[in-house]
């Protein structure tokens, strides 16, 4: 129903404008601010196109903990912290397990969003879905 | 130069009259610090209390500092400098008639309650900062006497003028803490600015550091104790930065740098699990 080009498409070109031409007619002490707004756009731009997988993923991966609970992702997870707090998963190896799978999964997940370069710093490389998925996977069982 | 009291600030620092104090106290200890000039509670002067310091020469930008070739031979001398001049500043001790508005210290268990009493009040759960704060409950070090800590010791609150350490600055959050509390947060990969594989602060190795810390206090330090400082120290970040969104979120201040500051809680999160599931890191790497 909306129109072309498509609402990435536009944040991308406007961050390339906001970059290339207009950052180096800024003063130096403007030059960080213009970066934080294309920090901004592209944090915008990366959680569009990365839709909600990854999240979904998680939701699953949660309710292989918690088979008996409420779907809803949200009240999933606060349960979870709540186990976390507790210490709740120490006292079984395979939870422990699934439990570590969780946060792993989700802290990458989110930084591919807001710092995928700090992944990168750190030697995660940006695709390590496979890897991931498959260490995920075992652990549940 | 003149420090007055920001709009909106962070919970835990200190108003600047009290900061004022403690950057007598440690001038008179022998620190690199600006030099305490004058403070003044009245509004009416500039809108807020303040005070004034002389003004020191030399730049706090972090990227410079770890990243400009031409201070590569200075860092270690700057790192150990670094080591010293904390040394020197837990000289000041409790109790002190003139900081007698910072709070006792409780030791860190009561650090981490402090810090779970913080995650307590955010809506969202943070299930890595849970698991976090829970090895910490259960890895708890012996307390040590407190001594003065600086909690904002790090690569981008000092100056550098010429390779050469001039003033450590930002004193706001200063308070009664654990000797080792600094030494894990200048060591938190959060303040390396672009140089991780520098262990102290981006700009050398942390032999340097500590050497430069041991040589001054003559105290030795046990690594097991800076991994519990370093580990409080990302979870303390994460939640500063939570804060920092906060003055957004709650106080409405419309400032796209401290809204975005919010989204650096999750590097923390990594750091964490980095530190407390090496296995794993490799796994997911």
């Amino acid at each position: 129903m909306r129109d072309l080009p498509t609402s990435l498409d536009l944040l991308a070109l406007a961050r390339e404008l906001l970059l290339d031409e207009l950052a180096p007619l800024l003063p130096p002490e403007r030059q960080r601010d213009a970066h934080l707004v294309a920090t901004a756009m592209a944090i915008a731009m990366r959680e569009e196109e990365a839709g909600e997988a990854w999240q979904e993923d998680i939701g699953r991966l949660l309710h292989g903990l918690y088979p008996s609970a409420a779907r809803r992702p949200e009240t999933l997870l606060r349960a979870f912290a709540a186990d976390l707090r507790n210490g709740a998963f120490e006292t079984s190896p395979s939870l422990e397990r699934a439990a570590r799978a969780i946060l792993w999964r989700l802290t990458i997940g989110k930084l591919r969003e807001a710092n995928p370069q700090f992944l990168i710093a750190n030697g995660f490389s940006e695709v390590n879905d496979k890897r991931a998925v498959a260490v995920g996977s075992e652990r549940e069982q | 130069m003149l420090r007055c009291d920001a709009a909106t600030g962070v919970p835990s620092s200190l108003g600047r009259l009290e900061e004022f104090a403690v950057l007598h106290a440690v001038h008179a200890a022998g620190v690199a610090v600006p030099e305490p000039l004058f403070a003044c509670a009245d509004p009416a002067v500039v809108g807020k209390p303040f005070f004034v310091m002389r003004r020191v020469a030399g730049s706090a930008a972090g990227r410079p500092i770890t990243l400009d070739p031409a201070l590569e031979a200075a860092r270690p001398a700057l790192a150990g400098r670094l080591g010293r001049e904390l040394a020197r500043l837990q000289r000041v001790r409790p109790p002190r008639a003139d900081l007698t508005f910072l709070p006792p210290y409780g030791g860190p268990a009561a650090a981490i309650a402090e810090l779970r009493a913080c995650l307590d009040r955010y809506p969202n759960p943070r299930p890595v900062l849970e698991w976090a704060l829970h090895w910490a409950e259960t890895h708890l070090p012996e307390p040590l006497p407190p001594v003065l800590a600086h909690r904002d010791f790090r690569t981008g609150n000092y100056l550098v003028d010429g390779g050469r350490l001039t003033a450590i600055l930002d004193w706001e959050f200063a308070g009664w803490g654990d000797p080792d509390e600094d030494i894990g947060w200048f060591c938190c990969k959060g303040w390396r600015f672009g140089r991780l594989d520098r262990e102290a602060g981006g700009i050398a190795d942390r032999a340097h550091f500590y050497r430069g810390y041991e040589s001054e206090s003559g105290r030795r330090l046990d690594p097991a104790r800076i991994h519990f400082w370093e580990v409080y120290a990302n979870i303390r970040w994460a939640v500063i930065a939570m804060q920092q969104s906060d003055r957004f979120l709650i106080g409405g201040a419309r400032n796209l740098s401290t809204a975005i500051t919010g989204r650096r809680a999750t590097e923390c999160e990594l750091e964490l699990l980095m530190l407390l599931d090496p296995v794993n890191a490799a796994a997911y790497a």
